[in-house]
């Protein structure tokens, strides 16, 4: 995934000359070619994250289309401020890139793990927010901040879990890609790193319908209306805060206008406690496929009826009549 | 009477804080000369407040807004009526800068942010070659702001001479004098070592200003250039002078009409125009 935004942004940047990047001294190796191929268009503003953002306002008011990256434990959260008033107040064409989203950064604790930063950005308004799944997604997603008009996030979180897509989505701001249909109780929908997984779950519960969400903001309403009206359960996955981020979203849709049962999955209001390996750490949030699996039947187990076995629909008109 | 006139820009700064009855009075009048040689002489303003081409004044002092008020309503950029309802329901002036009103460059009051924003402006008009100028007027307490010091470090790095950075040292912040809240020490010394042509002058003094502004903007070293110009908080009327509750305090009748016969007075006390002689 990282090699395809690398990509993307050399070919975004040699079909647009306004393109500069900006970066808080991070990325060693990312722009080796972007390096090479412009090397005037590549800005290390130090370790200096709000002055860079600052200065990105600056140059998108000057008519440059600046593409700013850091670690998303920086950019976006250290520097939330200065997205919010220099850019997103006048919605101007910044594109911050969050690398290492999630807990990536599994040895170096909570300092580098990311796990609140799509809630704090949901709340900004003219922000978009983009959470590629595969290098693929990743292209799709590079090639929206290269036309977008307004502020985006491009949250890249952990990047070789392999592919979803078998070549490039058509994305666009506010749709989906609907991986399985299925006529089953449960929807899955899944954005980043946690695709892979809600494809590997969904095989557990015969007639899973799995949809990848690479953008967060706007959400795809029409989809999780249709997870929601056709499934009797959707479960949400995300490697990030329950609170704030896509299950939150999700929830706040069924809620307006599509009530279901929405399980959230993701991390429980809490950093995290030991270091080690990526895979040890998702285990310690439980968000490995067995702990998933785990809860999902728990949270599934009250739904049956106790005589057919099946899960039922939530009866919310029968309550609002009451 | 010539534009810019210091008294005329204080009155008008004194009948929007009366009709808006707002805090931030003595903000306002400590960077009027600054402002007024600025817009008057230095600034290249072309057509209007959506010339391309124009020079930056970037106030990222926001808590001064009143006074860049005063010299967009002499530019026509604003009209009698933005003065004259100055906070009244449903109006686009706001209590700090604000990106939004044609002529403010940057939205800043959250301090710190309108520096690097100006920064960012003077590095596109270098990649274009455009020619364009950056002002940036930051206050004396908000050089507390870290964010602030980056900026300087990465003006100077990337030689931004079309840059200029002038500090509005009028010794005090919200809550008091600079000196026994953060101590700054030497300005001139500390924005020296960041690497910035850096000279000192009387912010009051309106030939002094000029003269600075000028002879920095024709200085040869390829660094951006600042002035720390020393102004007095509240400067202009007598009893607000050098004292810092004009931060906060809001105009009555009795003190918007004392005020007034200050700065409508034949020689007032305290007036520019007697100090430095350009009346």
């Amino acid at each position: 995934m990282r090699n395809a935004f690398s990509r993307a942004l050399v070919e975004a940047a040699l079909a647009d000359e306004r393109i500069v990047l900006l970066t808080g001294d991070h990325g060693y190796s990312l722009f080796d070619e972007f390096r090479r191929v412009c090397p005037d268009r590549y800005l290390n503003a130090g370790v200096a994250e709000q002055n860079m953002v600052g200065v990105a306002a600056g140059l998108a008011k000057g008519g440059m289309r600046p593409w700013v990256y850091g670690l998303a434990a920086f950019v976006p959260l250290r520097v939330l401020e200065q997205i919010k008033i220099d850019i997103c107040y006048e919605g101007l064409p910044v594109v911050l890139v969050g690398d290492g989203a999630g807990v990536v950064y599994s040895t170096l604790g909570a300092s580098h793990q990311a796990t609140e930063d799509v809630a704090a950005l949901r709340a900004l308004p003219e922000i978009g927010i983009l959470s590629p799944a595969d290098a693929h997604e990743m292209t799709a997603c590079a090639g929206l901040c290269a036309c977008a008009t307004g502020p985006v996030y491009l949250r890249m979180g952990k990047s070789d879990l392999g592919d979803v897509h078998s070549r490039t989505p058509a994305l666009y701001w506010g749709r989906w890609c609907e991986l399985r249909t299925g006529d089953g109780p449960l929807a899955w929908i899944a954005t980043g790193s946690m695709v892979t997984t809600a494809l590997a779950l969904a095989g557990q519960w015969p007639g899973s319908e799995v949809w990848s969400a690479p953008c967060l903001k706007p959400i795809d309403a029409a989809a999780v209306r249709q997870a929601c009206e056709k499934h009797q359960a959707v479960i949400v996955l995300e490697e990030h805060s329950i609170h704030g981020g896509l299950g939150s979203a999700v929830a706040e849709v069924a809620c307006d206008s599509a009530p279901t049962f929405v399980c959230r999955v993701g991390i429980r209001n809490r950093f995290s406690r030991f270091c080690g390996s990526y895979a040890y750490l998702m285990r310690e949030h439980q968000l490995d496929v067995e702990s998933i699996a785990a809860q999902v039947r728990d949270f599934v187990a009250p739904l049956h009826d106790q005589t057919g076995g099946h899960l039922f629909r939530k009866t919310i008109t029968t309550k609002k009549a009451a | 009477m010539k534009q810019f006139d210091a008294r005329r820009l204080r009155k008008t700064v004194l009948e929007m804080a009366y009709t808006g009855s707002t805090a931030h009075v003595a903000c306002a009048f400590s960077l009027v000369e600054i402002l007024a040689v600025l817009y008057r002489s230095h600034l290249r303003l072309g057509d209007g407040p959506g010339w391309p081409e124009r020079d930056y004044l970037v106030l990222s002092k926001g808590h001064g807004v009143m006074a860049q008020y005063a010299c967009l309503c002499e530019l026509g950029w604003l009209s009698e009526g933005d003065v004259g309802r100055y906070f009244a329901d449903g109006t686009r002036l706001k209590g700090l800068s604000d990106a939004h009103v044609p002529g403010l460059e940057v939205s800043s009051g959250s301090l710190g942010h309108g520096l690097s924003v100006g920064v960012g402006l003077a590095l596109a008009a270098v990649r274009r070659g455009s020619g364009q100028r950056v002002f940036a007027v930051v206050g004396d307490g908000e050089i507390n702001e870290g964010a602030i010091w980056e900026s300087l470090l990465f003006a100077a790095h990337f030689r931004l001479s079309n840059l200029m950075v002038i500090v509005d040292a009028n010794g005090y912040q919200a809550m008091g004098r600079t000196c026994e809240v953060i101590d700054l020490g030497q300005i001139v010394d500390k924005f020296t070592a960041f690497g910035l042509e850096t000279r000192e002058v009387d912010g009051h003094d309106e030939q002094a200003l000029d003269r600075t502004f000028g002879a920095l903007a024709r200085h040869p070293s390829r660094r951006p250039t600042a002035v720390i110009a020393h102004t007095v908080k509240g400067k202009g009327v007598s009893f607000m002078e050098d004292d810092n509750r004009w931060h906060y305090t809001r105009l009555t009748q009795e003190t918007y009409a004392a005020a007034l016969a200050e700065l409508s007075a034949e020689q007032g006390p305290g007036l520019n125009a007697i100090e430095c002689g350009v009346a």
